[in-house]
């Protein structure tokens, strides 16, 4: 450990980190454009620099990113002369930028921002016009660049060659017409992690075509959760409508949709990076759904469903259930205590790779596209890769938890009772059919493949016809056992189910 | 010839006098056999060190020390680079090397190699030095043939293998670090220090970058000793120096001149006296890059580091430039800025954008569109690139600017003011109007 002094407080630092990481271990905040706790430092916006007080001389004053904490270094992060500095450095930023935060999509949690009424608050000192650049470039399918926002910290460069290692991204000419633009030799479009470099762009120069002139960033609200795309879990926010910001005039949907997904850094997991299938994930799980129940096909109560599977289930004889590898880990736990025992149980792969999807990466991306079949085959074996290993000709019920199961492997005389949340052909031809909340409507917890355990907060309120699995496998157990088919978990009101509302006639187009 | 004792242009230029032959002839790669027969390595090293021999590309540092910091045991491979991008404007004088005593530098290569004991070597040649180019690749192809370079030359254990590279017109390039990322096939941008080049440069590795003319003076060094070499010039500044001079003068050109030489007899034998017999106005003394220096300043002045030092500029990379009396100041400043503008490679904000802005300004003062607060935001965009970019080139954009100012204030508020120079019209100093008037003249004749 090496001691020094920021602002003359004594502090310790690790041999071999730089002036910043030691501070910003230490909470003391050094501005930076360029600089990336997770990339190497380039050292070329200069806004770092910090002054070095020797004794017996001038000062000097270096850039905090790239120079090594030394014993009893001095370092002064807010004199005089560093606000000078700081206030050049920006002049210098803002010269070319237009400033045009009144139309610019990161308006509201831009670093520029934030640094410029930090430590200049002036306006430009320039008389003579900007140079100009290329407004709307598109970079790939899923980013625009705007040129003349761009303060060229190269953190995008970084981050193709470093992270994502794609190399897809270059500087292109020189001095004040320095461009980014993609490699000629590599398409951005085939960078899985492409959209990372809108998170980490510090100004608004890299943009998300999904929420390009979509949505202002002070009417969201994060809530955190976990990417079920694969086993990795990522930690991620899911970016939503705020409600009190709930927009009237417009479709009600877009106040129950995913706007966008951004990182939620957790150095167990992901780090501060996910892949383009997490901000896409509206993609997964705002797909038409299934908000109806049904037996034989024909719209039920829930209440009848639940009393009808019940029934089947009470008088199986050989039942085999197909769990799902999407439950999270209270759900699993509802299950195992109450359902499992009717059931020989095994798990099944709810979804697999899509076509063209990446299967298998170094930097994030797992082979297995479903997030808790590690809790899951903590409980239960995996289903045989022959499905008909597991379901035998004796087989009379099969209940269905989730998507992917193999309908074609059940055999004919079977019974199925199905749970899932998507509309699909399979759920009319169901003996019992019950929909369920998907991710975005309740609590829970997944483990991934390490064993880490994240968790994932409820952003929107499910439909009325929909329950959450955990609140069926309970009001099935207690309907099997001869009791009232109410539910008994202490879960929160807006969780549970309630089977005496009349079934509705039209779907609910709003969700709440 | 004046200017003292020659060390390099000490032959009759003539269209053999590169070649390996008469290189011999005249004693060449005597100094390689010495150093690699009779000397280990650390010794050549202390012998440069001693010699008090003094980079000759722009910062003038003592040579050897940098050679010092390279320790020679630690197991890893070593890299001496000869920096023959040569991109200052006013600065042609490694370009004489290059062309006419490539064998020098090749022997030097060796012997700096050896010293280092470095098994690869590159020079780094700038892009538009075609005949330089040429005279090289063909010398070290000669030399190859020769057995001077590739494995056990001369008999020895010492093994060392040359790549020339061509860089691709970037002025930053001229800057150690960046010429080595330029080698490594990147984009040419210079690098932040720590770490230095000599801990980790090329690849990463303890790397040497010393300029043409630095080099050049090793095999001198190795032959007639530390002592031997320091009897040549000044006690601060020993050995000779290749100037480049061009501007308003007679003779314009390349020329040996031992340190200590008295300007004005420069000016008087050598350049042959300004242009037309006009008068000295101020002089650019080592590239654009180093403080202007009036006539007053420089008149006076012994041509070694501390005298100019002391005078407040710099020797810098031997470029010099001449100016006559009744050049246009405002308009002087502006060519050095669109340069400077021009050149930026963009990696760090102060360059990037204050080089623009200090051009764009320069423009507008020229156009007549001047406002008296332009002078001192042109300061002010000088003093806030001093020190804080990761090369010099902001600092040298700042330097040139500012020296100007200083100086020149006056032309500039005349400008501005009036809308027009202080010597509109009145640029007959070159002459060249009346010898473009009699071209002219014949041709129509």
């Amino acid at each position: 450990m090496i001691e020094f002094f920021i602002d003359g407080v004594p502090m310790t630092a690790e041999s071999g980190q730089t002036v910043i990481q030691a501070a910003t271990a230490a909470g003391v905040l050094i501005p930076s454009f360029c600089w990336h706790p997770h990339l190497s430092a380039p050292g070329n916006c200069r806004i770092c620099m910090v002054e070095i007080e020797q004794d017996g001389g001038d000062p000097w004053f270096d850039i905090a990113c790239n120079m090594p904490v030394t014993k009893g270094m001095r370092i002064l992060t807010d004199s005089d002369k560093v606000r000078e500095l700081r206030k050049d450095t920006m002049q210098f930023i803002t010269l070319n930028h237009p400033v045009d935060c009144g139309i610019c999509n990161k308006s509201g949690e831009c670093l520029l921002q934030d640094h410029h009424y930090a430590y200049n608050g002036q306006p430009s000192l320039s008389r003579d016009s900007k140079t100009h650049a290329t407004k709307f470039y598109p970079l790939s399918d899923r980013i625009m660049l705007d040129n003349e926002r761009c303060i060229m910290c190269s953190r995008c460069v970084r981050f193709t060659d470093e992270i994502s290692k794609s190399h897809a991204l270059g500087v292109l000419n020189r001095g004040d017409h320095s461009l980014i633009r993609p490699n000629t030799e590599v398409d951005f479009n085939y960078d899985p992690y492409s959209d990372n470099v809108i998170d980490i762009c510090p100004v608004g120069a890299l943009l998300s075509t999904q929420l390009l002139d979509h949505a202002r960033v002070w009417y969201l609200k994060n809530t955190p959760s976990v990417c079920p795309g694969c086993e990795r879990g990522c930690n991620i926010n899911v970016w939503h409508r705020k409600p009190e910001w709930k927009l009237n005039a417009l479709s009600p949907r877009l106040n129950t949709s995913i706007d966008r997904v951004t990182p939620l850094d957790n150095p167990a997991v992901n780090g501060p990076w996910i892949c383009n299938k997490a901000r896409d994930l509206s993609k997964l799980l705002e797909r038409p759904r299934a908000e109806v129940a049904m037996v034989k096909g024909a719209p039920v109560s829930v209440e009848h469903a639940v009393r009808t599977a019940a029934a089947m289930i009470a008088i199986a004889r050989k039942g085999v259930a197909l769990v799902s590898s999407w439950g999270s880990n209270e759900e699993l736990a509802a299950y195992h205590s109450t359902l499992a025992p009717s059931f020989t149980n095994f798990v099944k792969a709810d979804h697999v790779p899509l076509p063209g999807e990446r299967i298998e990466d170094d930097v994030l991306i797992k082979p297995d596209k479903n997030p808790n079949r590690h809790s899951a085959r903590a409980m239960f074996d995996a289903l045989p890769e022959n499905p008909a290993d597991a379901l035998s000709a004796a087989t009379d019920l099969v209940f269905v938890w989730g998507e992917g199961a193999p309908m074609e492997a059940i055999p004919a005389s079977a019974r199925v009772i199905l749970l899932s949340s998507y509309a699909h052909d399979d759920n009319a031809h169901a003996d019992v059919f019950l929909p369920i909340s998907v991710q975005t409507e309740r609590n829970g917890h997944y483990t991934n493949f390490q064993g880490v355990v994240s968790e994932f907060q409820q952003c929107f309120q499910k439909a009325s016809g929909v329950a959450d699995a955990s609140a069926l496998f309970e009001s099935l157990f207690s309907s099997m056992s001869g009791g009232p088919a109410t539910l008994a978990s202490p879960l929160p009101s807006n969780q549970r189910m309630v089977l005496s509302a009349p079934m509705p006639t039209t779907p609910p187009a709003g969700g709440e | 010839m004046s200017g003292g004792t020659k060390l390099f242009m000490n032959f009759d230029i003539t269209p053999t006098s590169h070649t390996l032959a008469e290189y011999k002839a005249r004693g060449g790669y005597q100094a390689l056999a010495k150093a690699l027969k009779e000397m280990k390595p650390d010794q050549v090293t202390k012998e440069v060190l001693s010699s008090g021999l003094l980079g000759h590309g722009g910062a003038a540092f003592l040579a050897g020390r940098k050679w010092g910091v390279v320790k020679l045991n630690d197991g890893q491979p070593h890299y001496l680079c000869m920096n023959a991008d040569e991109g200052e404007p006013g600065t042609f004088k490694d370009r004489w090397f290059l062309e006419n005593t490539p064998h020098l530098l090749l022997e030097s290569m060796l012997i700096g190699s050896y010293a280092l004991q470095g098994r690869h070597s590159f020079i780094y040649i700038r892009g538009e030095f075609d005949l330089a180019y040429r005279r090289m690749a063909e010398s070290l192809e000669e030399a190859y043939a020769a057995g001077l370079f590739g494995e056990n030359i001369m008999g020895t254990d010492f093994s060392c293998d040359l790549v020339i590279y061509r860089g691709a017109g970037s002025y930053v390039c001229g800057e150690a670090s960046a010429m080595l990322t330029s080698l490594e096939g990147k984009k040419g941008y210079p690098r932040n220090r720590p770490p230095r080049l000599t801990v980790a440069g090329l690849y990463q590795k303890p790397t040497v970058v010393n300029n043409v003319e630095t080099l050049a003076n090793v095999p001198y060094i190795v032959t007639h000793g530390a002592e031997g070499f320091r009897k040549v010039g000044t006690a601060t500044s020993p050995g000779t120096q290749v100037i480049s001079v061009s501007g308003h003068i007679n003779t314009p050109g390349v020329y040996e001149l031992e340190y200590g030489y008295p300007f004005a007899d420069f000016l008087a034998n050598e350049c042959g006296g300004m242009l037309n017999g006009s008068e000295l106005k101020c002089v650019v003394p080592g590239g654009i890059s180093t403080k202007v220096l009036t006539r007053e300043d420089i008149m006076p002045l012994a041509m070694d580091h501390n005298s100019f030092v002391a005078a407040g500029s710099q020797l810098g990379s031997q470029g010099m430039i001449v100016v006559a009396e009744g050049t246009c100041m405002v308009r002087l400043l502006q060519v050095m800025l669109r340069f400077y503008h021009h050149e930026s490679c963009g990696q760090c904000t102060p360059c990037r954008e204050g080089m623009g802005w200090l051009e764009r300004i320069s423009n507008r003062l020229v156009a007549g569109e001047g406002r008296p607060e332009d002078i001192s935001r042109l300061y002010q965009i000088s003093r806030a690139n001093d020190g804080t970019t990761i090369c010099g080139l902001g600092d040298a954009a700042g330097y040139a600017t500012v020296g100007i100012l200083d100086k020149y204030r006056h032309e500039f508020e005349y400008y501005i003011e009036n809308k027009r120079s202080m010597y509109e019209g009145r640029l007959e100093v070159a002459g060249l109007g009346e010898s473009a008037r009699a071209i002219a003249a014949s041709a129509v004749a």
